[in-house]
């Protein structure tokens, strides 16, 4: 049992870490793997909030554009790389995350979902009316690489093992959260709030905390996003399908679950891409109709993600996660 | 034993011919990449785009007898100059987003080898996708996309057929001083903008290229786009009378600013518009018939009867079943024509020599399906002949009237406006 883990644990390491060489033939194959990264990044980020904590928020792209557009103007007003904006943008989601979160974390359920589709729409709009942020029609990073500082390569190469380094990161710290304290604080609130108030949990705090920590990682991902296609506008940086994407993605693999972002997204980009290539030329935007009914299939058959698929089977009958208290046993419930 | 050879026999001559055939397929095609937004908001400005593209290569591909005459790449038959090779289109859905855009180019390029690119319509989606181009030394044709900051990159492959701004202001300015010329008052101009992207960067523009004209801007008066009231700023133009208004504004803003001047009785000599709103179908439908005489521009009218675009604008007609070119599938339809000269005077697929030869380009106003002077690139890959017809509301319909060479209708001045 435990040599069969950690052959696939090996397996899966040296597939991601070979991925670009193999498809190093094909650039479209090679990019395909550094967008399943990105896509997996702010996934895994929205899944600390809206995973673990079970905040439901439907307007992360606030973060990601706060990075996209932090990293753009580092370089147009500052004529810095675009990854030094990153820190900034950073710093700046978390400030917002705490001013949006504060208040509307204390809203419970759709109606906190509701209140950051507003607050994104919001950023959105207000955005598109700002001549120091490029207006409606957006900004361009660096048009020609000046160093390689400027993180502009014609290869996907480089992207990829950047975007993978962040992802373990991302990852690694999701890991620790859910075996900590913290972790557990977020899952008892996911399951009742009320309940987890009235055993002493500091139900607020812990979900800001969630809340600010799901925002500088979404923003990371967002400066990462302009550094690799040059140039962010209203709708690219803060449009609501952004965030409809991350919840979806979480939702598919499985949210709440340590690779459940990322399974969702070696599912839904590849499928994004390879749809919009085959198909896209007829103009019948079929991928959206794609993903129109990967959303009702889950909706109805899912809910908790395809990684339930896999746990369902070692317990049959049981739910498989409360079922084994254990942490040493390696479930990532 | 005998079985064996024979099939082993067939089996080469089969392979044979395919790689024959594959060799020689690979010579007679030309691929295009073709890239617009078939969905999201745009989508139904990116297929009228993709249908001009089309039709461009069935011009090259099959010819027209009638446009042959005067075209001689219309001539049918493929691209003369590559032995008779056909355009091959592979269309790509850049789905309104920028990134979908850059990733569709990267396949073109490397998975399709096509030898060119044209699109993407939206600015920020171009500036991503012929960024792609730019990095593997793929010519990128831009037809229709007006951001000012796409030539200012410094990139070798990316051509822009389409006017800017500035163009368009060039073509107002002569408009008017031939108006000048011809013994009409235009000493005093306003101009009215909403205050958007749009509205400050061309008002601005313009505003420029008229002060080095000589043209004299007594009045700029900006307004926030979608008013619910405009008579404070009809008041102000009422007040200092100038000889030219040009307004530059969207369709909700363009009626009311109509409706006001109106119910206020005030109309200058000349009424001029930037296109957008006032070339509007709603516009024109509601209130067409109470501007008469009203001045705007357009990048195609279909003109005389055997001209070029009016030929072209017959044989869009049939291929859309219906509707005809307008400003922005005229545009599409030129770029892909540029694209598809420089390709046969280059006389090869090889990137290269099509980007010499796109820098080479020299076509004159008269192989213009749309209402340009000609193409002819400067170092940044503008067109530096880019132009506009100057159209006039006519009995509720837009006509051009200038340059007179394109003109099917004289031009009537002064603003005659609505008849009580």
């Amino acid at each position: 049992m435990m040599t069969s883990r950690r052959l696939l644990q090996l397996a899966v390491i040296v597939v991601a870490l070979a991925y670009p060489i193999v498809t190093s033939g094909s650039p479209v194959w090679q990019r395909l793997g550094a967008l399943v990264l990105l896509a997996a990044i702010s996934a895994s980020a929205w899944n600390i909030v809206g995973g673990y904590a079970g905040q439901v928020s439907v307007g992360h792209a606030v973060f990601f554009g706060i990075g996209a557009y932090a990293a753009v103007v580092a370089f147009v007003h500052l004529d810095l790389p675009p990854i030094l904006g990153a820190p900034i943008g950073m710093l700046l989601s978390v400030a917002v995350a705490v001013v949006v979160g504060v208040p509307t974390l204390r809203l419970s359920g759709h109606y906190f979902s509701m209140a950051t589709i507003a607050v994104g729409e919001l950023v959105r709009v207000l955005s598109s009316t700002s001549d120091w942020l490029g207006g409606a029609q957006g900004l361009g990073g660096p048009a020609m690489p000046r160093t390689v500082f400027d993180l502009s390569f014609v290869s996907a190469m480089p992207y990829y093992y950047i975007f993978l380094a962040v992802l373990t990161g991302l990852l690694g710290l999701t890991w620790w959260i859910e075996r900590s304290r913290m972790g557990f604080y977020l899952r008892a609130i996911k399951d009742s709030e009320r309940a987890a108030r009235s055993l002493g949990v500091s139900a607020g705090r812990y979900k800001l905390h969630a809340y600010m920590l799901s925002a500088a990682f979404t923003s990371l991902a967002g400066s990462l996003y302009l550094c690799m296609f040059g140039f962010i506008d209203p709708e690219s940086g803060f449009g609501i399908l952004l965030s409809v994407k991350m919840v979806v993605m979480a939702a598919l693999g499985g949210a709440g679950q340590l690779f459940g972002p990322l399974i969702g997204a070696l599912i839904l980009v590849p499928l994004e891409e390879l749809s919009n290539s085959l198909l896209g030329g007829q103009g019948a935007g079929i991928t959206f109709v794609v993903y129109g009914a990967i959303i009702v299939i889950i909706a109805r058959f899912l809910p908790s993600g395809l990684l339930s698929l896999l746990e369902r089977r070692p317990h049959p009958g049981t739910k498989a996660a409360p079922a084994n208290p254990n942490p040493a046993s390696g479930h990532a419930d | 034993m005998v079985q064996l050879s024979r099939r082993a026999l067939t089996v080469g001559a089969a392979s044979a011919a395919f790689a024959f055939a594959t060799d020689v397929a690979a010579e007679e095609v030309v691929k295009i990449g073709v890239l617009y937004p078939l969905s999201g908001n745009a989508a139904s400005a990116g297929n009228t785009s993709k249908m001009a593209v089309e039709l461009g290569a069935d011009i090259v591909n099959k010819g027209d007898p009638e446009l042959a005459k005067l075209m001689p790449i219309a001539r049918g038959g493929g691209l003369s100059g590559l032995k008779g090779a056909k355009i091959q289109l592979v269309i790509a859905d850049n789905q309104g987003t920028p990134a979908a855009g850059q990733n569709q180019t990267l396949r073109l390029i490397t998975q399709e080898k096509v030898a060119a690119m044209i699109g993407a319509y939206q600015s920020g989606i171009t500036l991503t996708a012929s960024a792609v181009a730019e990095k593997y030394g793929i010519p990128f044709v831009n037809p229709e996309s007006v951001a000012a900051n796409l030539t200012e990159r410094g990139f070798k492959w990316f051509f822009r057929v389409t006017p800017v701004a500035a163009d368009f202001a060039k073509a107002y300015s002569a408009f008017l001083k031939e108006q000048k010329a011809a013994g009409r008052k235009v000493d005093a101009v306003a101009i009215v903008h909403e205050n958007t992207e749009y509205g400050n960067s061309v008002a601005g523009v313009i505003a420029d290229v008229f002060a080095k004209e000589g043209l004299k801007v007594m009045q700029n008066i900006a307004y926030s786009a979608n008013s619910t009231d405009v008579q404070p700023e009809v008041l102000q133009l009422k007040e200092k009378n100038p000889d030219v208004v040009l307004f530059i504004s969207y369709t909700s803003d363009a009626i009311l600013y109509t409706k006001t001047m109106k119910a206020l009785n005030w109309k200058p000599e000349i009424m001029m518009a930037d296109a957008s709103g006032f070339n509007d179908q709603a516009y024109v439908k509601s209130m067409g018939r109470e501007v008469e005489g009203l001045i705007s521009r357009s990048a195609f009218a279909p003109g005389k009867p055997g001209s070029i675009a009016a030929i072209c604008e017959a044989l869009y007609k049939k291929k859309s079943g219906g509707d005809g070119l307008d400003d922005g599938s005229a545009r599409s339809l030129e770029g892909f024509l540029v694209l598809a000269d420089a390709i046969n005077r280059a006389g090869s697929t090889d990137p290269a020599k099509i980007q010499a030869a796109l820098k080479a380009t020299n076509m004159p106003a008269d192989q213009m399906v749309a209402g340009y002077n000609g193409v002819k690139f400067d170092a940044k890959g503008q067109n530096t002949l880019g132009s506009s017809l100057i159209i006039q509301m006519r009995n509720g319909d837009y006509v051009p009237v200038w340059p007179k060479a394109k003109a099917t209708a004289d031009l009537v001045l002064p603003f005659k406006g609505w008849t009580k």
